[in-house]
């Protein structure tokens, strides 16, 4: 193999973030070393480190970092808990079904963040579902349930479990059924099986699963906002106060990079851990993982109930918002967060479907994920082969760059993209919002690629080309329907994402690229009205359709699974 | 021909010369059709309601083309502070608070006459832009939760209150409303804030802090809270329609002002039209609309309102009413009272 291939593999994705990222990150950088606020000042100035120091010698702030980073962890521990059983289900689903489950898991990114909230307001209000539940057997009513640091980890492990199901679901689906048939016939029990063939070969997924929850979920604010009710402090929300509504850039700028370099800790932090749980990877000896007999039976015992009833849960709480959506789309009420049923209305889907303004949005919106989608998993490609497959010097630091925009909360690109907002209305509107889009969507792509890369059958490849076919031949005949599975999962995840982008387009939207998020959230800034709702079953209903159609072209399991 | 060093540098001169009055004289001349005018502002109602009612008659007397950029406000002040002297805008809409400073800090234009319903407008209205609606901040209760009728701001400090309140974050309308008023009812003012933030502190604990219209309604349907600081407006709707046990009270002391209002960015390419549109924002079709759908009150005083509507306004002698603050003050001290707010209240 030539030594060039890892740095040509690398060199799209690095290219477009330079073209693209490096920009807005370098004024990010250049604000947090100005020594106050002044919207008006010039870029460059005498560099100064009084935004640190403000910052690290702030009890408050320093308080909300950590809260923000054991926030991060505990949504990333309960979505990988209630994920888990949720990918084993789906990668055990025939394949008639799979679109269908496919778009429950989906459900969350495909609702609107007010519905989501919404979702959990009504099971954890004091007179919410739980406490109406409790109140049935006597007991009750807990008042306490929302607007605490556990609400907010429920609400956000409910909208990011979708990201570590479907890391976990491609590394599932790789593990050939040969390897269970061997485990069972060396007398393993299922609980058995699970712990010492999937468990460890699932820890590729599990960590793409990881450390994109954990990055998501640390730099999300509109839903820590809206369930926290201000008792629940995240970075994300003081740099979106100090940044728009104190017009304070470089504190702003400043604790964006403080969380990056927190978060770039963490992913180190994971890789290694991960990298030492996985030796077989890097091509070292590794020894068969075995359990105490007694935990064994205890398992045995547990295992079952306890899938059944983890499962159960993460589908209710995936689903909740499924349900929430379809009444309130009918629901004849002026406000889309009303709680109860008023009247039987189609209104507001006449409103989505004829009044104009929200199809023309919903094209543009469709367009530009699309294209956006594509050109990312274009990118990401290569750059998973290079991360996988090649070893140059480099390659570490590459790996950090690309997962930057994931780490560096999306209001301090946004904050970046402003002073530079004369160079990005200069290019044609719908080329700069895609350049955006695939910067934010970039790093997931290549996260979850470079697990569905890791678990590629090298012997398959070796074969081909023993039996002549050359690197195209391979690549479309070996390599890509070997990927398809994870190809599906990432390309979907991408388009979702960019789809429901609003932050940074936010900042960049012009009269004539107004995306659907970019409307509902500016009819939110007055009083969101349930056509939100009626575009979210509308959406649910486009990609369950999508989804079958996509199965029937490509289909979302791997070749041996067949 | 040949140009010699000295003519060159004449035609520099005179080309520096010439070039703000072309900016002037394209800026004041006559619209034409194909014009486009880009108008900053809330999604929903009001993007529905200006489309309406100023859109169209705009479009018909000048043949122009609106385009709108619709989100929330910070983000609109935000790039029109980016954009300033070039901006994308020809007209956004601010909050009463923001607007004054905008225009002290160049960003935008003080109003003037060139908009011919400007003498019309209350004179409260006249400042920082063009206030186009008022949208009173008040006390909101459940009436069922309160012994007796909530009539002045220092209700909110009865007992039967306590843990009981959803208190409206700062910075924002409401969470400034309720500061401003905690301060002046308690002996204080804008200038010695001290004594509101103390009060607001007895008031601890929150039963929430609520973050927006949408959210204290909510909190309101699901028994969260019940007595909040909100626009009367939406409440008087959500009364209506969903919650007849909301109360909207009137305080002795007068509600706060909030106001929505029209600025012209400085450097706008589109002067003129940017000035009819706010005219005809300020026309009595356009006014009216608002009051009837969402309850807003209009700024000018050559309007007459159905009986019905009066009520649930804010009109005439109680536009004189309605509690003022120095907002220039206001704003200047926002992020110092933002993170009070957040260490002393919310946190």
């Amino acid at each position: 193999m030539s030594a060039r291939a890892g740095p040509a593999l690398a060199a799209p994705a690095t290219v477009w973030l330079l073209a693209t990222f490096a920009a807005p990150f370098g004024v990010v950088i250049l604000l947090s070393l100005h020594p106050h606020a002044d919207p008006f000042a010039p870029l460059f100035t005498q560099p100064s480190a009084a935004q640190f120091r403000a910052i690290l010698t702030d009890s408050f702030y320093l308080r909300v970092i950590l809260e923000t980073l054991a926030l991060g962890a505990g949504v990333t521990l309960l979505a990988v808990v209630l994920g888990y059983p949720v990918a084993l289900w789906l990668a055990r689903m025939p394949g008639r079904w799979r679109p269908l489950a496919f778009a429950v898991i989906l459900v969350p990114l495909l609702t609107n963040v007010a519905v989501r909230s919404l979702g959990i307001v009504l099971l954890l209000a004091p007179d919410g579902l739980i406490n109406q539940v409790l109140g049935a057997f006597g007991l009750g009513p807990i008042r306490g349930m929302l607007y605490t640091h556990g609400a907010v980890a429920l609400a956000l492990a409910q909208a990011f479990m979708p990201f570590a199901v479907l890391a976990l679901y491609d590394v599932l689906q790789g593990t050939s059924p040969r390897v269970h048939e061997a485990a069972r016939s060396l007398g393993a029990s299922p609980a058995v099986r699970f712990w010492t063939v999937d468990f460890p070969l699932s820890l590729p997924g599990l960590r793409a699963g990881v450390m994109v929850v954990f990055l998501v979920s640390s730099t999300a604010y509109v839903s820590a906002t809206m369930i926290g009710g201000k008792k629940v402090w995240t970075t994300g929300m003081l740099v979106w106060e100090e940044a728009l509504q104190n017009l304070n850039a470089p504190t702003a700028a400043a604790l964006a990079l403080i969380m990056t370099a927190c978060s770039i800790g963490f992913i180190a932090a994971c890789g290694f851990a991960f990298a030492r749980l996985t030796p077989w990877l890097a091509g070292r000896p590794v020894e068969a993982w075995s359990l105490p007999a007694r935990l064994v039976r205890a398992l045995d015992l547990a295992a079952p109930a306890a899938y059944r009833s983890l499962l159960a849960v993460a589908l209710a709480l995936l689903l909740l918002p499924l349900v929430l959506v379809c009444i309130q789309s009918f629901n004849d009420v002026p406000q889309a967060t009303a709680a109860g049923f008023r009247a039987f209305t189609w209104r507001w889907y006449e409103a989505v479907l004829f009044g104009g303004a929200y199809v023309d949005s919903f094209r543009l919106s469709i367009e530009i994920a699309v294209v956006s989608a594509t050109v990312a998993l274009a990118l990401a490609m290569p750059a998973a082969f290079a991360l996988v497959r090649h070893r140059f010097t480099g390659l570490t630091a590459l790996a950090g760059i690309w997962a930057l925009p994931l780490s560096l909360p999306l209001v301090a690109i946004g904050v970046g993209m402003l002073r530079l907002l004369q160079l990005y209305t200069a290019l044609p509107p719908f080329l700069g919002i895609v350049a955006v889009h695939v910067v934010v969507i970039l790093p997931f792509s290549i996260a979850l690629l470079q697990a569905s890369v890791q678990q590629l059958d090298r012997a398959q490849e070796e074969a081909a080309a023993t039996l002549g076919a050359g690197a195209l031949r391979r690549l479309a005949f070996v390599i890509v329907p070997g990927l398809a599975p994870g190809l599906a999962a990432t390309g979907i995840i991408a388009f979702l994402l960019s789809f429901g982008e609003v932050t940074v387009t936010s900042f960049v939207t012009t009269a004539r690229t107004i995306t659907l998020p970019v409307r509902i959230y500016a009819e939110a800034s007055f009083s969101l009205e349930p056509t939100v709702h009626a575009v979210s079953t509308l959406l649910i209903i486009v990609t369950i359709l999508a989804l079958a159609a996509l199965n029937r072209a490509v289909r979302l399991d791997r070749l041996y699974a067949r | 021909m040949s140009v010699t060093r000295r003519e060159f540098g004449k035609l520099v001169l005179a080309a520096g010369a010439a070039a703000p009055f072309s900016i002037v004289r394209s800026a004041r001349a006559q619209p034409k059709p194909g014009d486009e005018l880009v108008v900053g502002i809330w999604g929903g109602a009001q993007e529905r309601i200006v489309r309406q009612h100023v859109e169209k008659a705009l479009v018909a007397k000048f043949g122009c083309k609106v385009s709108y950029v619709l989100g929330a406000t910070p983000e609109r002040r935000a790039r029109a502070y980016a954009e300033r002297g070039r901006p994308s805008f020809d007209v956004i809409y601010l909050n009463i608070f923001e607007s004054r400073q905008a225009v002290k800090d160049g960003v935008t234009q003080p109003p003037s006459g060139t908009v011919a319903q400007f003498a019309n407008l209350y004179d409260i209205a006249k400042l920082g832009g063009y206030g186009v609606a008022f949208n009173p901040v008040t006390i909101v209760y459940d009436r069922r939760k309160a012994s007796r009728p909530v009539r002045s701001w220092k209700d909110i400090w009865n007992p039967e209150w306590k843990g009981r309140i959803a208190w409206p974050v700062y910075p924002g309308a409401q969470g400034t409303a309720g500061l401003l008023m905690a301060a002046k009812v308690w002996g204080g003012s804008e200038k010695s804030i001290d004594i509101g933030f103390q009060k607001i502190r007895e008031l601890k604990p929150f039963a929430a802090i609520q973050q927006s219209q949408e959210q204290v309604l909510q909190m309101f349907d699901q028994g969260v809270c019940d007595l909040s600081i909100e626009f009367g407006s939406v409440c008087r709707r959500y009364a209506e329609t969903r919650n007849p046990n909301l109360e909207i009270a009137n305080p002795v002391e007068g509600q706060a002002v909030a106001m929505n209002v029209a600025c012209i960015p400085v450097g706008t390419r589109n002067q003129k039209l940017a000035e009819e549109w706010i005219n005809l924002h300020l026309s009595p079709p356009c006014m009216l609309a608002y009051a009837r759908e969402i309850y807003y009150s209009p700024t000018v005083r050559n309007i007459e309102i159905a009986a019905e509507l009066e009520p649930k306004l804010v009109l005439g002698p109680d536009v004189r009413k309605l509690v003022d603050f120095d907002w220039e003050h206001v704003i200047r001290m926002q992020p110092q009272w933002s993170s009070r707010f957040n260490r002393e209240i919310a946190g």
